[in-house]
């Protein structure tokens, strides 16, 4: 059997994988009102080619599961793509650079990188990034943008995910969005003439979105260069803007869609600060280490940031390593460093929808529910835990505990609000956002696969829940809970596999034995944190309250969820007499989705393959616990390495700050020591307690009606208010923000209109004036000077007529007088 | 073999560039009524121009330019037109195009065709109209391919006339006002910058030059006329100087020029000459002369002689030009003439005057101010950036409170404009990065990026609104909505070309506005951090226009029943328009394919000026004491495409 080059076929794979769903669109583009008289082809068109896509992504997943392209050749090119297979994420395998003293040696005279260095931790062999590039963009000295690929364990990883949920959610639309087939009324729109708008359907045009959003979403997953993952993530941006405003008949959703942008946009703004100060920083923006035009490796950031780093260490210590050529004269400034992480971070914030900037993504729910699902839900607020997790190695410690706190925060704010929303789709939206604060406080902790695994496993329980609100929607015609209740005994498919969702967010599961998908990765990421708090108990006791506090409060609304609609008596007799079954269509994903939910945190029977072990096996280094590592006295010389690895050193794996750190020692634990039982084992069961207690809670208060809830809001009337304004965010920004804003703009229209175009017309009146002055002097003196001396003549002359009188005599006579006075004059004179 | 003199090139950028006139011309004879038939001429003679232009395009790409032995590619300018005009002032007819200008001269003879197409709607007096427009464009071609600063200033001036009277005599109801407005405006600018080319004239000396740097400006005798063709006898080692004496007698009487590649050679000391001290430039040279500090005056170029208060001429010319420039560009606080000129006039004037007209002034700064005045440039780059920053805020900020759709697209532009002079206005290749120009080659691409993406989005929404004036006859956005369904088609190319010009990736607003950033960081890290605000308000008033006009339930204003479809003629427009949208924005290396190599050349060459300049800096008395300057370095090598080019001074004149 013939070797198959990896290194050519995943990228090839998942290149068409990409290239499918923007054909689907492209033709959508042009033929989707000629579709819509055809049926549901549009639909089925785009369905196929989002099938396509999962199929080339699972079949890289399993060549890149089966075989990765560890160590087998060296860089070179790879056909026509001009894409090149590098093993080295970070340092050191890199030909072309000279050797500098920080690289260890193995015994057989090779480099050992930094990824194999951790995968000798995990103890599996750890592929390295499989990168290339697309086509150039524009290039100008050192600075290249291009459009390149970085594959690794992540992008599989994530164009399977994205791929699946969004296959799922496409057949669902073919469902739920059929009435878009026809003409639709719009009841929630008053037409000019009285009654609910009358409208064309669009259904050829939801399936174009949703196909331009796939391949956005996977551009994005596959990007190997800053700015090319910017151009996606607006690009995204730009699918939700259009998705929130599907329905744009309504102010609401037009409302919700500008708002959604705009806010984005304002944490695209930090972005592309961020890139700046990287640009300035390490003068590239390309994440792996990229062939320039010659074939020479070109340094990416990851490389450029770890040789600074080096230097800065080495420098330290006194001997500088010859370093590669370094930007703006060799100079590596903390502030920069920092400036570029927080930018870089500052875009999460706002497509996450972290605290903040977490303001929009309630708001998107104005969107067809399995847009919810796909975008607000699964796939693109995630991108911003992605983009965090595809960074990670680049962050500096105290960034990262930024991020902690910030995912912390909005862990808090999301599960709050949550508890007393009514519309079952904003409670998901806030569990949504809660949920992504937990992503980012693990990640911020060190939990780089806890915080993706949790990414992964909330896309499909997530998917699930948003699908199953979007069923019952479907059935009841409203989004308000209090007008549900008992639709069990109308719908129990729908009703059962939202169960399933609800316990997977929850986290259900016994602990050391069996769980959901949830459980899986919630006990990672608490598992972190609790590492974190032994390290740093000052802050991290602060986060793994609030963590816990999370888990209680996320099982105690989703079954106040879950009891409100299906549980109890029917609230509104019409309602419930209406209400049905979703057709197969939209059943049969949820039950994908279902088992998925249930089985995803799950091994491979017969193998030790599950997605934990899978990220654990990729897991990067923070470059600068590396770096402080191996340089900085007292924290782990390389010799220690050894005693590291079987986890007696309690030194190692400490991130311990570099000189002249601007904040107190951020100390970010390795999370492969997460995995001991004994800090495994405890916290497995306090998370085990906060979900029951807050599952016992909803069922004594929605499930069994012990409690009556109103009396709960009476008891703290002004906690509820609160809770119900929504912490009063929007009213904040709307007068902090918003108003100024408008208001700023109004005065710069004042300002052309009163002072520059007034003076503008003043110089100009001013001019006018100035001439009507010369014009008067001229009239008055100059014209008078001519005109007067004119008037003379012509007096002289009428004067001097008299003189004509015909007489001979006359003439005679003047004629010897003047000729006497000519003499007179001559002779006196001369 | 560059291109220059050779029938074909002369033939071609004539062509181009009087073609629109002549068609003028023809138009003239015709016959009043025939309204359609002149429409036709005049579309077909646009066309013919952008044929020419997509040829010179495609010659570019064929012909190795001037002096190109190092493996770069096509930097000066490769075709070139060069005649005697007004031999006593040596003023040329010399074109020519490089990298920077073909893409704007593109752009130009593109939008020509398109803005012809969009007058179709123009119903009176046709043929006035269409003889003024086609006036214009040739104005327009002219400015971005004249080498000469007079023929320059001659076709600024042109391009002036037309649109007085196309925006006062077919605009809207205070045409007057704003045709007025615009006049006064840009009259006052060329007056500026008629007062620096006269400053810049008689300041400058083709003697100075040394041979291959001659030859490499194209400054050599413009043509072998009679009494230069072996008349005078001259002797072999004289050559070199044969350029400074075309009559025995006048030797030592200084060479003005208007040659805009001499000029930048003498503005940044580039070759120059060892000067015999008969050359003095002024006291302090002739001092330093005498102090026996020889080939100082090599990095003192002529245009350092001290003017007022201390600065030199070039300061001073610079700073001139920049009025001038920016008044066109248009840039914060001299912009208020835009938004009338814009809401006035008609629509197809519009897109000229926001497509084209605009780049005058950023092509002005990239072509003449930096590259004659460096110094200017270098001392005031705060202002420069600062006026840009300003421009770029205040404009969204104006944008952001408008009602009037149209005046909205006007400040927009503004905001836009201030891109490109922000980009071209970092001066970040100084000591402090070891004078890498990498950024600032980034944030000026941009910059010329910027400008042509600015061209196609702006050009686009005006048209867009003239659609909607058309049917409706009302730009209130307060009166609108719900366009997207009464006009699906309108609406998509609408959404396509608004969020082109709000930057959104994947089109070409995008690229110009990004790399401008990304390179200002270089030259000041808050300036960059503060224009990336601009990011929000850009998409704050885009899209509040969108969901105003575009979504909605339905339209709300008057005349409703005339919302139409677009036609065949508004869709050849506007689609063109989107589709380049789209293209530029993926693929934006068809532009940077021509433009990086010559902006590379024009930032290098100042780059290496900034490192003479720089050198002598820390003497900054050397003008008033030399003696303490003998370490300078003195007479650089250019290391650019011209070091080395076998390209004899005779192979330039024939």
């Amino acid at each position: 059997m013939p070797e198959i080059d990896v290194s050519k076929t995943i990228p090839m794979l998942l290149i068409w994988a990409w290239l499918l769903p923007l054909g689907a669109f492209g033709v959508l583009l042009f033929f989707a009102p000629w579709l819509d008289r055809r049926g549901r082809a549009a639909g089925w068109l785009a369905t196929g080619a989002v099938a396509g896509s999962f199929l080339l992504s699972l079949l890289a997943l399993g060549f890149w599961v089966a075989k990765g392209p560890t160590g087998a050749e060296p860089a070179g090119h790879s056909g026509q793509t001009a894409g090149v297979s590098s093993q080295t994420r970070a340092p050191s395998e890199n030909p072309t650079r000279p050797i500098t003293d920080h690289t260890v040696h193995q015994p057989d005279g090779r480099l050992e990188s930094i990824a194999e260095r951790a995968s000798h931790q995990s103890g599996l062999a750890r592929p390295g990034p499989i990168v290339g590039r697309l086509f150039s963009w524009a290039r100008f000295g050192r600075y290249e943008i291009s459009l390149t690929y970085y594959i690794d364990t992540l992008t599989v990883l994530m164009c399977m995910m994205v791929s699946l949920v969004a296959l799922c959610i496409h057949i669902y639309s073919l469902g739920y969005m059929a009435e878009e087939l026809h003409e639709v009324s719009d009841p929630l729109v008053q037409a000019a003439g009285g009654g609910p708008l009358r409208r064309p359907g669009r259904f050829g045009r939801f399936f174009q979105y949703l196909s331009l959003f796939v391949f956005s979403m996977l551009g994005l997953v596959l990007a190997g260069h800053l700015v090319m993952i910017f151009m996606f993530w607006e690009l995204v941006g730009l699918c939700s803007y259009f998705l929130i405003g599907f329905y744009r008949e309504r102010p609401s959703a037009q409302a919700a869609a500008m708002k959604a942008f705009v806010v984005n946009r304002v944490g695209d703004m930090g972005f592309l600060v961020g890139l700046m100060a990287l640009g300035g920083l390490v003068g590239t923006w390309s994440l792996g280490d990229m062939p320039d035009s010659l074939g020479q490796p070109v340094a990416g950031v990851f490389t450029q940031l770890h040789e600074l780093l080096v230097g800065q260490s080495a420098a330290a210590e006194g001997s500088l390593p010859s370093g590669l050529g370094m930007p703006s004269g060799g100079g590596f400034s903390r502030t920069l460093w920092i400036l570029a992480a927080v930018g870089i971070f500052c875009g999460c914030v706002g497509k996450s929808a972290q605290f903040p900037l977490h303001v929009w993504l309630p708001d998107a729910m104005e969107g067809p529910t399995p847009v919810s699902a796909l975008i607000h839900a699964a796939t693109m607020v995630a991108a911003g835990v992605y983009l965090v997790g595809r960074f990670y190695p680049a962050f500096p410690p105290e960034v990262l505990l930024v991020i902690a706190v910030v995912g912390t925060i909005t862990l808090l704010i999301g599960a709050t609000i949550a508890l007393v929303a009514t519309d079952i789709k904003r409670v998901l939206a806030y569990s949504t956002i809660s949920q992504l604060g937990y992503m980012m406080l693990g990640l911020g902790v060190g939990g780089w696969a806890a915080g993706l695994l949790h990414l992964v496993t909330h896309a499909f329980f997530k998917a699930l829940l948003f699908l199953c609100s979007g069923s019952v929607i479907h059935a009841v015609g409203t989004n308000e809970m209090p007008q549900m209740g008992a639709l069990r005994r109308k719908m129990p498919w729908t009703a059962w596999t939202m169960l399933v969702g609800c316990l997977a967010i929850a986290g259900a599961g016994l602990p050391g034995l069996v769980g959901l998908s949830g459980f899986y990765s919630k006990e990672a990421i608490l598992a972190q944190v609790y590492l974190f708090c032994r390290e740093q108990p000052a802050v991290g006791g602060w986060l793994f309250a609030a963590a816990l506090a999370g888990a209680g409060l996320t099982a105690f609304y989703m079954f106040r969820l879950w009891y409100m609609t299906f549980a109890g008596p029917p609230k509104d007799e019409h309602i419930f007499h209406h209400a049905h079954e979703s057709p197969p269509v939209m059943v049969g994903p949820l039950v994908v989705l279902a088992g998925l939910a249930i089985v995803a945190g799950w091994r491979v029977p017969g193998t030790s393959l599950s997605l934990q072990q899978l990220l654990d096996r990729d897991r990067p280094v923070l470059l600068a616990a590396e770096n402080a590592a191996r340089y900085l006295p007292g924290v782990g010389q390389p010799g220690d390495r050894t005693s590291a690895e079987s986890g007696t050193s309690a030194e190692y794996g400490k991130m311990q700050p570099l000189a002249g750190s601007p904040v107190w020692p951020v100390v970010i634990p390795e999370e492969h020591r997460s995995h001991d039982p004994g800090v495994a084992g405890p916290v497995g069961w306090m998370a085990f307690a906060a979900a029951l207690a807050g599952f016992l809670l909803a069922t004594a208060i929605y499930g069994m009606r012990k409690l009556a809830p109103e009396r709960i809001v009476q008891a703290a009337p002004a906690v509820y208010t609160f809770l119900k304004n929504k912490w009063y965010f929007d009213q904040l920004y709307e007068a902090a923000f918003v108003r100024p804003v408008l208001r700023l703009a109004d005065g710069t229209v004042d300002v052309d209109r009163q002072v520059l175009d007034r003076t503008a017309d003043g110089m100009a009146r001013g001019l006018i004036r100035l001439a009507r002055m010369e014009d008067w002097l001229d009239r008055r003196w100059v014209d008078a000077l001519f005109n007067r001396s004119a008037e003379a003549a012509y007096r002289l002359g009428l004067g001097l007529r008299r003189l004509q009188t015909g007489e001979l005599r006359q003439y005679v006579l003047w004629a010897v007088l003047g000729a006497v006075a000519i003499f007179v004059l001559v002779s006196l004179g001369w | 073999m560059p291109l220059e003199g050779s029938w074909e090139s002369t033939a071609l950028l004539t062509l181009i560039v009087f073609g629109p006139a002549i068609a003028a011309l023809g138009l003239l004879l015709a016959p009043k009524r025939r309204t359609r038939a002149i429409k036709l001429l005049s579309l077909s003679a646009t066309m013919v121009v952008l044929v020419g232009t997509g040829y010179l395009c495609f010659l570019l790409k064929q012909s190795p330019p001037i002096g190109q032995t190092d493996g770069m590619s096509a930097a000066g300018p490769a075709v070139v037109v060069r005649l005697p005009w007004i031999p006593a002032f040596g003023v040329e007819y010399f074109l020519g195009v490089d990298g920077i200008s073909l893409p704007l001269v593109l752009l130009t003879s593109f939008l020509s065709v398109l803005a012809m197409l969009a007058s179709w709607t123009i119903q009176r007096h046709e043929k006035a109209y269409c003889v003024l427009f086609l006036l214009l464009e040739t104005g327009l071609l002219g400015v971005f391919l004249a080498l000469d600063f007079f023929l320059f200033y001659v076709f600024w001036e042109v391009t002036l006339l037309p649109m007085y009277f196309l925006i006062g005599l077919w605009g809207g109801p205070r045409r007057e006002y704003a045709a007025v407005k615009f006049f006064l405006f840009t009259l006052a600018g060329s007056v500026l910058m008629l007062v620096a080319m006269l400053m810049l004239y008689f300041s400058s000396d083709l003697r100075l030059l040394s041979p291959s740097e001659l030859a490499a400006c194209h400054a050599g005798e413009a043509s072998p006329s009679e009494d230069d063709s072996g008349v005078e006898p001259r002797k072999p080692g004289e050559s070199s100087e044969r350029f400074g004496d075309t009559s025995a007698g006048s030797s030592d009487r200084p060479r003005h020029t208007f040659n805009l590649l001499a000029l930048a050679a003498l503005g940044q000391s580039r070759n120059l000459k060892q000067m015999p001290a008969s050359f003095a430039l002024g006291k302090a040279e002739s001092k330093e002369k005498s102090s026996g500090v020889e080939g100082q005056a090599a990095t003192l170029g002529p245009l350092d002689r001290p003017l007022l208060w201390g600065k030199s001429v070039q300061w001073w010319a610079f700073l001139l030009l920049l009025a001038g420039f920016l008044v066109k560009v248009p840039s914060v606080p001299v912009h208020t003439w835009l938004p009338d000129a814009h809401v006035e006039a008609p629509t197809p004037i519009s897109m000229l005057l926001a497509g084209v007209l605009l780049k005058m002034g950023g092509y002005g700064l990239l072509r003449i101010a930096y590259p004659i005045c460096p110094a200017g440039g270098y001392e005031l780059a705060w202002l420069v950036c600062g006026l840009g920053l300003v421009s770029m805020i205040y404009g969204a900020f104006a944008a952001l409170a408008q009602k009037d759709f149209k005046r909205l697209v006007a400040y927009s532009s503004v905001s836009h404009m201030g891109y490109v002079v922000l980009g071209l206005g970092v001066w970040s290749a100084t000591a402090a990065v070891g004078y890498r120009i990498d950024a600032w080659l980034m944030g000026s691409s941009g910059a010329l990026f910027q400008m042509i993406a600015h061209g196609i989005t702006s050009a686009g929404m005006f048209f867009l609104v003239g659609v909607i004036y058309d049917r409706v006859h009302h730009r209130d956005l307060d009166q609108m909505g719900g366009l997207l369904h009464r006009m699906p088609s309108f609406g998509a190319v609408s959404i396509v070309i608004f969020f082109g010009a709000m930057g959104l990736p994947g089109l070409c607003g995008f690229v110009g506005e990004v790399l401008v950033l990304l390179g200002a960081w270089h030259y000041s890290a808050w300036v960059a951090a503060v224009g990336a605000t601009v990011v929000i308000l850009t998409a704050g008033y885009i899209l509040w226009t969108i969901q105003r006009v575009y979504l909605g339930a339905e339209y709300r204003g008057p005349h409703p029943e005339a919302l139409e479809p677009m036609s065949c003629r508004e869709m050849a427009v506007a689609l063109p328009l989107a589709v380049l949208a789209v293209v530029l924005g993926v693929y934006p290396q068809t532009v940077f394919s021509y433009a990086e190599p010559s902006v590379r050349q024009t930032i290098q060459q100042l780059a290496d000026w900034t490192r003479r300049y720089e050198a002598a800096q820390p003497s900054a008395a050397n003008l008033a004491n030399p003696a303490s300057s003998e370490t300078q370095p003195v007479n650089f090598q250019q290391p650019s495409v011209f070091q080395n080019h076998s390209v004899t001074v005779a192979d330039v004149d024939r």
